[in-house]
């Protein structure tokens, strides 16, 4: 015999699950589509058409779902480089940057260093990209410690500062000298380049973002210094009378956030580009930040939000073709996702 | 103290509900006013070729299209051949035959797709729009082609992504139209031995990754010596995103023309270190302004701001990528063009009639691959004759202005005495001549 | 000897250029951060008052209109901010950096069709005797009508600040929200509409942009203008008048750097790029005890330094 539920009963039930964090973020997404939608019909087209041509292109092959993995592996590691820091209370908007520098110093290494074999050459270059990451954020802790900079803001600007700084290395002194006179490194050889998994366009950049996320999830959840991390970004002071070496804890959450980043620029000149050249990134370090706070730093979480861009951004490329949407459209999708992500979190009580 | 704050009247619901009118009519406007982009539309054929069908497997060497003249602005569809027989002579292109999945016969009502990767936008005035201008006389000189667009993808992972994915959409011909696609590109080349991959700038190819660029140098030496009639001051300008050979080149055959009819004339070349930056153009312009500079040129993607500037500064101005005479009357001297819709069409056309072969083709006036822009009405008739008579002097391939001695801004001799240097050579430039002020890195 | 006059003549030129718009933004910044929030969608609001006042001039032939639309742009983004982050207490700096996306996408999208449009646009107005100084007069008074009303806007926000009831309150606000509440504000309200505000200032600026400087559309033209506004709101320690001083900084160097290289300095023009993001990071670091004592109490949340 079954006894009926009350209403009340049944609204208790229905507000306990939409308050998990992951039914609330997957009606955040489903609005934000439903939205873009209404957009799509008003200027004319029908957006189930569109939504189907865009998980086609995705999800529903195996060329795309390549494509979407080839794009989170730097998504996922400017995401960290975001939500380490984030754990500690820093805010690293330098993601773009660091990932610049990280891939300057990795060219270094595989222009100017002589190993030969790539077991040799690959970790000398990820370690480069890292280290160059680290020093690149370093600049901005130490800023922040010696003379009370916010990070926020020289994050935000040494972005552009190191895009330049690989252009006058990629222009001038590293141009490759038989390349015509192109803005480009020498070619990389076949020791220092990533290779691709089987034949699809993945390659072991991948593991990367891998070891990345399970280190830092295990790291957090199942260390006493993750613990004390989440101290240190809750309450400093109360930290600091715990025990804690806080600033310790600032500096190294920095360093490994903006060596993650480094990471990511070595895995894009290894395994996509093959040598340095201007623009290899196209904003991967302000969708990885933005992908981090989607998530809450949650570094699980940050895998389904850097999937939700990926599969975003490349389904925008495919709709431009088959769908007849311009790339701005996109731009508006995922600024419609984020919105909603961040809106529908469930209200945290501020206290003054 | 707080729950008593979230009480204030903002917090109420007629609040939400207003908002979400709101919310709704900034969509319904921003779609109103966002018109279609016009290129989407698929373009219908206005002039049927007369020889476009689908089966052409025999060696015939008639163009495939057959634009009107004013379309070609001075390539006529001979001329326009003769660069492909000139590159077919040159040793240094290789028989093809794997790429042939373009070259079979269609089925009825099936269409060939050809696809085409643009670094910026396709309504930029500039670079990027001169190519989509060029895709879409494609898709008009052909009924049974589709073309298939992407803007906007930038010089990464991105554009392999796209190129993989209008290959699952059964594309078979690739232009990447932005120099900066071709290390990307290269790398996925040997997974697509049947697709043929054009790309607008490099100086290598393979079994079925080919490259051409036009000679638009040769504009800018005839656009120089216009500027050289005209400047007083004797300075003129140059202001260009990045310092790439073919910018290089540029600023030198401008230099070059100019100089040819004021020995002593001084060139100034400034960098904005961003391919569209119209405040920093702005800015560029006003720097060249307070140097002395009375004409001005550009490389840059988009192209609007400079020479509107110029015309407010008084000053004159020489256009490139397309022509913008209209956006500046008392300014606009001429230009170089582009006029890649030809050169699109007659590529595909060999494609499918099997007879391409990959290469790497540098044409220019002779093959009709660039347009001088139309001259500034304020000009009189004697210029404007000696510069069009330059310009065939160019075309008939006797004048070769890059004939040594080259002597760059350090007084190191570049081109020797007496040598000729070839068309790749020259779109290797890293240097800037004598008489030029500026840095190339 | 001459060329020094050049190299100083041009940064002049170009402190003023370039620099308005980025005042505009600035202002908008600091009024925004003054009542106690930071927008990071500062971007996209330039973008949207740089695209829809350079439609709306198209449309109607008026640079009123277009201004008052770049106006309206501006702050109807902000406004999206101004929801979220007060209605649904999201992060300041996630929720300003979608801002920005969304505002690049939108004015891509609708900018479209106006990227080959000409416009009159607004043009210089001398002002008699003054625009006759050398260099310093051609710099700063032949400009368009937007650059005078920047000139004013400085000292007036400085006096709307610290003199009026309206300055007061909005200050009190960004110092405590239960302090204001408590003096009878409604702080949120204000909140709401300094954010409105400044992003109505910040699309003023991208109108400037478009239709005094440039006379033209392309996307995403302001190439993260608005996010140099935020530094240069830390770097003015939150006052309008060292506001203009880093905002025409900025618009000296992006002018000097051009001008140097006119003149063949033997630099790369790549390094002379740094250095307009140099010099604030650098006078950051200079004045940072001052300005965390300037720093309003509701933004040490977000932006404290010390450890």
């Amino acid at each position: 015999m079954t006894t009926p539920i009350s209403l009340n009963q049944a609204r208790g039930v229905a507000i306990t699950l939409t308050d998990r964090p992951i039914v609330r973020s997957l009606m955040a997404v489903a609005f934000a589509f439903i939205v873009f939608g209404i957009f799509i019909a008003i200027i004319g087209r029908d957006p189930f058409e569109v939504y189907a041509k865009m998980f086609e292109g995705t999800l529903g092959s195996k060329v795309g779902l390549s494509e979407v993995g080839v794009r989170m592996i730097p998504f996922v590691l400017t995401a960290l480089a975001a939500s380490i820091p984030a754990r500690v209370g820093l805010i690293n908007v330098g993601g773009e940057g660091q990932l610049y520098i990280g891939a300057w110093a990795a060219t270094g290494v595989a222009l100017y260093v002589d190993f030969p074999t790539i077991w040799l050459m690959l970790p000398a270059m990820a370690f480069a990209g890292f280290l160059g990451g680290a020093v690149w954020a370093g600049f901005a802790i130490a800023l922040r410690h010696f003379r009370n900079v916010n990070e926020v803001i020289s994050t935000l600007l040494s972005n552009y500062v190191a895009i330049l700084f690989v252009n006058v290395f990629v222009f001038g002194a590293w141009k490759n000298p038989t390349g015509f006179g192109y803005p480009y490194t020498a070619n990389f050889e076949v020791e220092s380049i990533l290779p691709a998994i089987a034949d699809t366009r993945l390659h072991f950049g991948l593991v990367l973002p891998v070891i990345g996320i399970i280190a830092t999830y295990l790291f957090l959840s199942r260390t006493r210094w993750g613990a004390n991390m989440r101290a240190v970004g809750g309450n400093p002071d109360a930290a600091r009378r715990r025990g804690i070496p806080v600033l310790r804890y600032l500096i190294i959450a920095m360093l490994v956030g903006g060596g993650l980043a480094g990471l990511a620029g070595m895995s894009e000149v290894s395994g996509i580009q093959h040598h340095l050249r201007p623009g290899i990134s196209n904003s991967l370090g302000f969708m990885g930040f933005l992908a981090s706070w989607m998530a809450n730093h949650n570094p699980v979480a940050i895998i389904g939000t850097c999937f939700l861009i990926a599969v975003i951004v490349v389904g925008g490329d495919v709709l431009q073709f088959s769908g007849n949407l311009p790339s701005a459209a996109m731009l508006i999708l995922i600024g419609l996702v984020l919105f909603s992500i961040l809106g529908f979190r469930r209200f945290e009580r501020k206290t003054e | 103290m707080y729950n008593r704050i979230r009480k204030l009247p903002i917090f109420t619901h007629s609040h939400r509900i207003l908002i979400g009118v709101f919310m709704l009519m900034a969509i319904v406007a921003l779609a109103a006013c966002g018109s279609d982009d016009p290129t989407a539309v698929p373009a219908q054929p206005t002039a049927v070729p007369a020889s476009s069908s689908t089966d052409t497997s025999g060696p015939t060497t008639t163009t495939a299209t057959t634009p009107s003249t004013a379309e070609l602005h001075g390539g006529s569809p001979d001329i326009f051949l003769k660069g492909f027989e000139d590159a077919a002579a040159d040793s240094s292109f290789r028989a093809t035959s794997k790429f042939a999945a373009a070259a079979k016969p269609l089925a009825a009502g099936e269409k060939l797709k050809v696809g085409f990767i643009f670094v910026g936008s396709q309504k930029d005035l500039g670079y990027n729009q001169a190519a989509a201008e060029g895709s879409q006389y494609l898709e008009k000189a052909f009924p049974d082609i589709e073309v298939l667009r992407s803007e906007n993808i930038p010089e990464t992972a991105d554009v392999q992504a796209v190129e993989e994915q209008m290959i699952r959409d059964g594309a078979t011909i690739i232009f990447a139209t932005s120099y900066g696609y071709s290390g990307p590109t290269k790398a996925i080349i040997e997974k697509h031995p049947d697709v043929m991959f054009l790309h607008m700038g490099d100086v290598e190819s393979f079994e079925n990754y080919s490259s051409f660029f036009g000679n638009i140098w040769q504009l800018e030496y005839a656009a120089g010596q216009l500027a050289g009639h005209t400047s007083k001051t004797g300075k003129l300008g140059f202001i260009a995103a990045f310092p790439i050979p073919q910018t290089l080149l540029n600023v030198n055959a401008f230099h070059l023309g100019a100089q040819s009819v004021n020995p002593d004339i001084k060139t100034t070349f400034v960098l904005t270190s961003s391919w569209c930056d119209p405040a920093k153009q702005a800015t560029a312009v006003q720097a060249m302004v307070e140097a002395g500079v009375d004409v001005l040129t550009q490389h840059q993607d988009c192209t609007k701001t400079i020479v509107e500037a110029a015309e407010r500064a008084g000053i004159y101005v020489s256009g490139y990528h397309q022509d913008a005479s209209p956006a500046a009357p008392n300014a606009w001297l001429t230009g170089a063009a582009w006029n890649w819709g030809p050169v699109y069409s007659e590529i595909v056309a060999e494609i499918r009639q099997g007879t391409y072969k990959s290469s790497v083709m540098f044409q220019g006036l002779d093959a009709g691959w660039v347009k001088l822009s139309p001259f500034g009405s304020f000009l009189s008739d004697e210029v404007k004759q000696s510069i069009l008579d330059t310009v065939e002097k160019l075309r008939s391939g006797n004048f070769q202005p890059f004939t040594g001695p080259i002597t760059d801004q350090d007084g190191v001799i570049q081109i020797a005495d007496g040598v000729v240097p070839t068309d790749a050579q020259l779109q290797g430039t890293g240097y800037l001549l004598q008489g030029i002020t500026g840095r190339t890195n | 000897m001459s060329d020094v006059w050049l190299v100083l003549g041009g940064t002049l030129t170009g402190a003023v250029g370039p620099g308005i718009s980025v005042l505009y933004a600035t202002y908008g910044e600091l009024i925004t951060e003054r009542a106690g929030r930071i927008n990071l969608g500062i971007e996209g609001s330039m973008l949207m008052g740089a695209c829809f006042g350079f439609i709306a001039t198209v449309e109607t032939g008026s640079v009123t209109v277009g201004i008052f639309a770049g106006m309206i742009g501006g702050g109807a983004l902000s406004l999206i901010l101004a929801y979220l982050v007060i209605y649904r207490n999201t992060n300041q700096l996630a929720t300003g950096f979608a801002l920005t996306l969304f505002g690049a996408g939108i004015t891509a999208y609708a900018g479209r069709s106006y990227v080959d449009s000409t416009i009159g646009g607004l043009n210089p107005i001398s002002i008699p005797f003054l625009s006759e100084i050398p260099k310093l007069g051609s710099a700063l008074f032949e400009q368009d009508i937007l650059a005078y009303t920047a000139y004013a806007l400085g000292p007036l926000l400085f006096w709307g600040l610290h003199y009026t009831r309206t300055g007061l309150s909005l200050k009190a606000v960004g110092e405590s929200i239960s302090v204001a509440y408590a003096a009878g504000r409604n702080p949120y309200v204000i909140q709401i509409a300094a954010i409105a505000i400044g992003g109505a200032l910040a699309g003023l600026g991208g109108a400037q942009l478009s239709l005094g400087f440039t006379h033209t559309w392309s996307e995403g033209m302001t190439v993260g203008r608005g996010f140099v506004a935020v530094g240069l709101v830390i770097f003015a320690m939150w006052s309008p008048l060292r506001a203009m001083v880093g905002a025409f900084l900025f618009g000296g160097a992006i002018g000097l750097q051009l001008q140097l290289q006119t003149v063949g300095a033997p630099v790369s023009p790549f390094i002379l790029d740094m250095l307009p993001y140099l010099i604030i990071i650098f006078v950051m670091a200079l004045w940072s005890r001052a300005s965390a004592r300037a720093m309003p109490e509701g933004l040490k949340g977000v932006l404290k330094a010390t450890t």
